[in-house]
């Protein structure tokens, strides 16, 4: 044991996976199949998650790289012509868009997707035709975003795009509208692919792989997947109200009918603060992958670590306001947004000190991942001091808007963010290429980036404090700016050099790279035990984690206990006709369950394809063809799911489950439709509580409510549905009791009844929202009743149609007492649609009352 | 042009000069930090390992003490110091304070003064010393107020009015900004604090709240109607002839005014004409549009224009 202690370890002279004789047959059956037509349906992790960090690379050099190379040109001097207004505000705005939506967050959802199954001991992500669809929605809708320069409509009002000057009125033709539809089929990808990671973090484990010891870059991408869920569900309600505005007369943010002009700002910065942790916790875990294989040392304070992020996390939910000191909030409102965003200094102080402990334990190997680690390390921390710095209101109110703001934010998504991506892709690439990157290159590429960006970047704050605000296109002589502004952009060119060395030495190490090996670094994580390139399905024997670091602590990776040793070899030799997985227990990761995990499909792109189509259908006003899009949807989830042929017989499997204890999911698996459901119920949740927020928000706002000359609606009607549909609701809930108790009558009337009480309950209440005397073109309360009214009319309907599925199946006898997960997870989604409607519809028809 | 160069770390009135001691305090405490991060990173990178096996738990006690104590006391000095500086600036309302009412417009600052009746555009007078009270709100869009070396920043928002105080210490023109991007020319949307002595200020006052200066001479004359017969009226008022229009600043004193296009150009004869001439080569996308006026006409015109004293 002593000779794998960190310190001493050897290159390469850690454990690797055992290589059985089906090694070739197994990688052949989890390949992508060959061919363009076998591209467009590829489904496997790799695939996935080198499709989502290429293009978000090529983005980066699309709208990171050209656009602020233009920028710096621009202001170089002042006075200058080189850009007129107009394409200035559109570059800056497209360099806030693009950077922030379209390239680091699918990088590192790409950097998940492609390396949890590796990292965590298994073969593949739960839901690869998830995972295909969060691809395919993230390209087309940064290709429709793309696609406004063909028609001359570029967005122009700024990667936030506050209202009014987003609205109808101030932006009427159509550049606005690719920006909210274009970036909301990206956010729809983001979410998918969250799902996707979160579920498969906590159910798809390497036996053994507890929690506490999962690698810390799975805890990061856990942590921002959620994140993730709980940023951009309110930002795409907030862009659906944006969208209703300019695209069907709403008044959600006219302040002259009762809309407000800072409801946007809300919504908007409650995902766009997390969105800054979102980009950087997933750096945050690389650091802490990266650091101790490059030191040699185990990572200090490893529970440390995950509260820190864990808290970072939450905290980053409570402090979105601190983007708002100026628009006129109350001194007290204005502190608790100035305590919270200083509190988040003490998680990341903590993340800092774990590293600069373990520094200071091991010994430095200075190889490029280390020095974009070291990098990272100076320029974060000062990022870090500005923060708290423009977190105090009196000095923030100078800062704001100004160029040290520019100077602080770049200093955290360059230093903090992209030196660890880069950091990642040193350290990684070669397990994916079987080739190391170049280390004298590699240097290069450090130095001029780490000297770039200083000397860009750091110039800034300067300027800024002399009160050179952002966003300005030109700026006139002898304001003693011009000087600072020259070295930016001399320093932009440094900055450009270090990404023309880094392509260099990618397309360098492709041809000529020095073969990897297993594990080049002496990494201690699972990764380093495959071979490089790994396998289509990574693990024929899946391996049994006994440590947080089982290659330096484990002699054999297969070894155990007895029934999880015999389990893992026995599924290097069967099935060999279907692909299988590991589902483990959500913290002791013990196995569960076999299941198949889905093949290679064209519907996550053909699903993908009719949301688009919706969008862009919204952007050519052909409001039909959103219907189209919606009907290709629909298609497309059946195709999706139709089941596989079982390749094996019934014997086959129970042969199986008996020798293993194990279930075997052939129809795929009940723990994942569950946790699906769950994430499904909580993305509903987001949601609605969003359109409460906005409710409530405007209702604050306005000082009769309803408005003068509008009567509010006789609860009547409301009750009566909302009486049936809860009754819908516990007939579900009956119909689950009767076929746990294995009685099919029980079942199948309750679920026709649930469908029917549901379907009059949605009828009255339809007919009651179309029926009141206001519209939602006049007024925000039109506005917010109609729209919040259909939001939850339309999640009952999905429970409807839901109710009518699984009557369908129960007909048909699908269901036992044993084996009716779906009937479960319909109830629970019933229970959620019935709080739903009761909160919705009580907001909209009781709350006016209580002044 | 402004004498202020150094922005907001080079304070001219009481609010200013607390945010920047602020500032100040904060730049010593972060350098503190930065200092002592950076000596723990290069020490434990580059310290002779020797025999050394680590630190063993003292590991942790480096976590609790600089990861938790550290930012704990850092954050708390920071924000007992931002609560201090939060309760001593003014939030409006002094009693003799000047009362003025700003509206932002697409791209130029429209300046009330409702205890006197004047009304001026991209110029705020002020006298020293005494607080000014700033009432704010926008036509259009938002827009953020911000004079640097004044004070900090607020918004100005089309559903409710903002409200500041600040005041000038010392005589000067201090340039102010539009600090929240507000469409194609937020760029050129300034404007100038002109802090001068009370009897200067009073003057100003009593000037600005006459009618318009009757032209002088035939050419000035002819400019009046030319003023109304190529549209200019249409958009701007001149206070005592029948140019009425409020979609563009109010012209009545203009030739007192320190700049044009809303800070963008000294208010000289040449740079009047460039403006007038072709406003769009000036402040591209600007609401003022081009308009064809012959060469006799705009002579007049610019005649008429800069005797509006």
């Amino acid at each position: 044991m002593s000779d794998r202690t960190p310190g001493h370890v050897p290159y390469a002279d850690t454990p690797t996976v055992e290589a059985p004789s089906t090694d070739v047959e197994l990688d052949r059956l989890w390949d992508d199949p060959p061919g363009l037509w076998g591209r467009l349906r590829a489904v496997q992790n790799d695939a996935v998650g080198r499709r989502l960090i290429l293009t978000g690379f090529f983005f980066l050099l699309l709208g990171g790289t050209v656009d602020s190379v233009v920028m710096r040109l621009q202001l170089a001097v002042p006075d200058n012509d080189l850009v007129g207004p107009q394409l200035y505000n559109e570059l800056f705005t497209n360099h806030g868009s693009v950077t922030m939506f379209l390239v680091i967050l699918p990088i590192f959802e790409g950097f998940a997707i492609l390396l949890l199954p590796l990292l965590l001991g298994t073969r593949e992500m739960p839901f690869p035709r998830l995972g295909a669809f969060a691809y395919f929605t993230f390209l087309l809708g940064g290709l429709l975003y793309y696609s406004s320069t063909l028609f001359s409509a570029v967005p122009d009002a700024g990667w936030f795009g506050y209202t009014p000057l987003s609205g109808p009125e101030f932006s009427p033709d159509l550049a606005l509208d690719f920006w909210v539809l274009g970036l909301g089929v990206a956010e729809v990808g983001a979410i998918a692919a969250a799902i996707e990671i979160i579920i498969g973090v906590l159910k798809m484990r390497a036996p053994g792989m507890t929690l506490a010891r999962m690698p810390l870059f799975a805890w990061a991408v856990l942590v921002m997947a959620f994140m993730i869920l709980f940023a951009f569900t309110p930002l795409i309600v907030g862009s659906l109200l944006l969208e209703l505005d300019r695209g069907f007369d709403t008044q959600f943010f006219n302040p002259g009918a009762g809309g407000s002009s800072l409801l946007w700002q809300h919504l908007f910065w409650i995902f766009g603060h997390p969105e800054v942790y979102i980009q950087f916790l997933p750096a945050t875990g690389i650091v802490s992958m990266v650091l101790p294989v490059f030191v040699r040392r185990r990572i200090v304070g490893y529970t440390w670590l995950v509260a820190a992020m864990v808290a970072v996390g939450f905290l980053s939910f409570g402090l979105w306001a601190h983007h708002m000191f100026s628009v006129g909030l109350s001194p007290i409102v204005l502190s608790f947004f100035s305590a919270a965003s200083m509190v988040i200094a003490i998680p990341a102080g903590v993340q800092i000190f774990a590293w600069l402990a373990t520094i200071w334990e091991g010994r430095p190997v200075w190889k490029t991942p280390f020095l974009f680690v070291v990098g990272f390390l100076a320029l974060f921390v000062l990022g870090g001091i500005t923060g708290v710095m423009v977190a105090s209101v009196p000095f923030d109110l100078q800062a704001h808007d100004s160029y040290f703001v520019v100077g602080h934010l770049h200093y955290v998504l360059i230093g903090g963010v992209a030196f660890p991506m880069f950091a990642g892709v040193y350290y990684w690439l070669p397990k994916f290429t079987g080739r190391l990157l170049n280390e004298r290159l590699g240097k290069w590429n450090f130095w001029l980036l780490f000297i770039g960006v200083n000397v860009t970047f750091f110039p800034m704050h300067i300027v800024g404090l002399m009160g050179m605000p952002r966003r300005i296109y030109t700026y006139p002589a002898g304001l003693g700016w011009e000087t600072y502004n020259l070295i930016s952009t001399i320093g932009v060119f440094i900055i450009v050099g270090g990404f023309v060395v880094f392509v260099t030495n990618v397309v360098h190490t492709h041809f000529r790279g020095a073969p990897a090996g297993h594990n080049p670094w002496g990494g201690d994580t699972l990764e380093w035990a495959v071979s490089s390139p790994p396998l289509q399905h990574s693990y024929s024997v899946p391996p049994i984690v006994h440590g947080r670091h089982p290659l330096w602590d484990q002699k054999d990776l297969h070894g155990g206990d007895l029934d999880d040793e015999r389990l893992v070899h026995a599924l290097s030799e069967w099935p060999l006709r279907w692909r299988a997985a590991l589902i483990t227990g959500t913290s002791d990761a013990d196995p569960e369950e076999v299941f198949r995990v889905a093949g290679p499909s064209i519907w996550p792109l053909v699903a993908a394809l009719g949301t688009v189509a919706i969008f862009a259908a919204e952007l050519l006003k052909l409001r039909l063809g959103a219907l189209a899009g919606a009907l290709v949807i629909v298609v497309a989830v059946i195709g999706w799911n139709w089941p596989e042929d079982a390749a094996i017989t019934e014997e086959e499997e129970l042969a199986f489950e008996e020798r293993h204890r194990i279930p075997v999911r052939v129809g795929g698996s009940l723990a994942l439709a569950r946790w699906g459901t769950g994430l499904l119920i909580l993305f509903l949740g987001i949601a609605f509580t969003s359109f409460l927020l906005a409710y409530f928000y405007l209702r604050l706002e306005n000082l009769d409510w309803p408005p003068p000359g509008i009567s509010l609606p006789a609860p009547g009607a409301a009750v009566v549905a909302g009486a049936l549909v809860l009754a819908g609701a516990v007939s579900m809930y009956r119909a689950l009791h009767g076929i746990k108790a294995d009685d099919q009558r029980r079942l199948r009337v309750g679920l026709a009844v649930a469908a029917a009480l549901g379907g009059i309950g949605v009828a009255v209440q339809a007919l009651e929202v179309t029926g009141v005397v206001f519209d939602s073109q006049t007024h925000a309360y039109g506005s917010i009743f109609h729209v919040m009214g259909w939001f939850c009319l339309m999640v009952a309907v999905a429970g409807i149609v839901m109710a009518l599925m699984t009557l369908y199946w129960a007909v048909r006898g699908r269901y036992t007492a044993r084996r009716h997960v779906p009937v479960a997870n319909v109830a629970l989604y019933w229970a959620a649609l019935a709080v739903i409607w009761v909160i919705g519809f009580a907001t909209l028809y009781l709350t006016p009352l209580l002044t | 042009m402004p004498n202020d160069v150094f922005g907001s770390l080079d304070p001219r009135g009481p609010v200013a000069a607390e945010m920047a001691d602020v500032w100040w305090f904060m730049f010593g405490l972060g350098l503190v930090v930065f200092i002592l991060f950076a000596v723990l990173l290069v020490s434990g990178l580059f310290r002779d390992k020797g025999s050394d096996r680590g630190m063993g738990s003292s590991s942790h006690r480096w976590i609790v003490g600089g990861g938790v104590v550290l930012p704990v006391v850092v954050v708390t000095v920071v924000f007992g110091v931002t609560l201090a500086a939060m309760r001593i600036l003014p939030v409006g309302g002094s009693g003799d304070a000047v009362v003025v009412d700003v509206i932002g417009h697409q791209w130029w600052w429209e300046v009330h003064y409702p205890d006197h009746d004047v009304t001026t555009a991209n110029e705020i007078h002020m006298p020293v010393g005494r607080p000014v009270e700033l009432r704010l709100s926008s036509a259009d869009v938002i827009h953020s107020f911000w004079v640097p070396s004044l004070g900090g920043k607020l918004d100005l928002l089309p559903d409710r009015v903002n409200t500041m105080e600040f005041s000038a210490d010392e005589p000067g023109e201090y340039r102010g900004v539009c600090a929240e991007f507000c469409g194609t020319q937020h760029a050129k949307m300034g404007f100038l604090a002109v802090a001068e002595s009370p009897a200067e200020f009073e003057a100003w006052l009593a000037t600005q709240s006459q009618q318009a200066a009757e032209p002088v001479g035939e050419v000035a004359a002819r400019g009046r109607e030319v003023f109304s017969e190529v549209g200019c009226a249409d958009c701007h008022t001149i206070e005592g002839t029948d140019a009425v229009g409020t979609t563009g600043p109010d012209l009545t004193h203009l030739a007192t005014r320190e700049t044009l296009a809303a800070a963008t150009l000294p208010n000289t004869p040449e740079h009047l004409a460039d403006w007038v001439g072709d406003p769009q080569e000036i402040k591209e996308g600007v609401n003022m549009p081009d308009l064809p006026i012959g060469e006799e006409d705009m002579a007049a015109l610019l005649a008429y224009l800069e005797g509006l004293e």
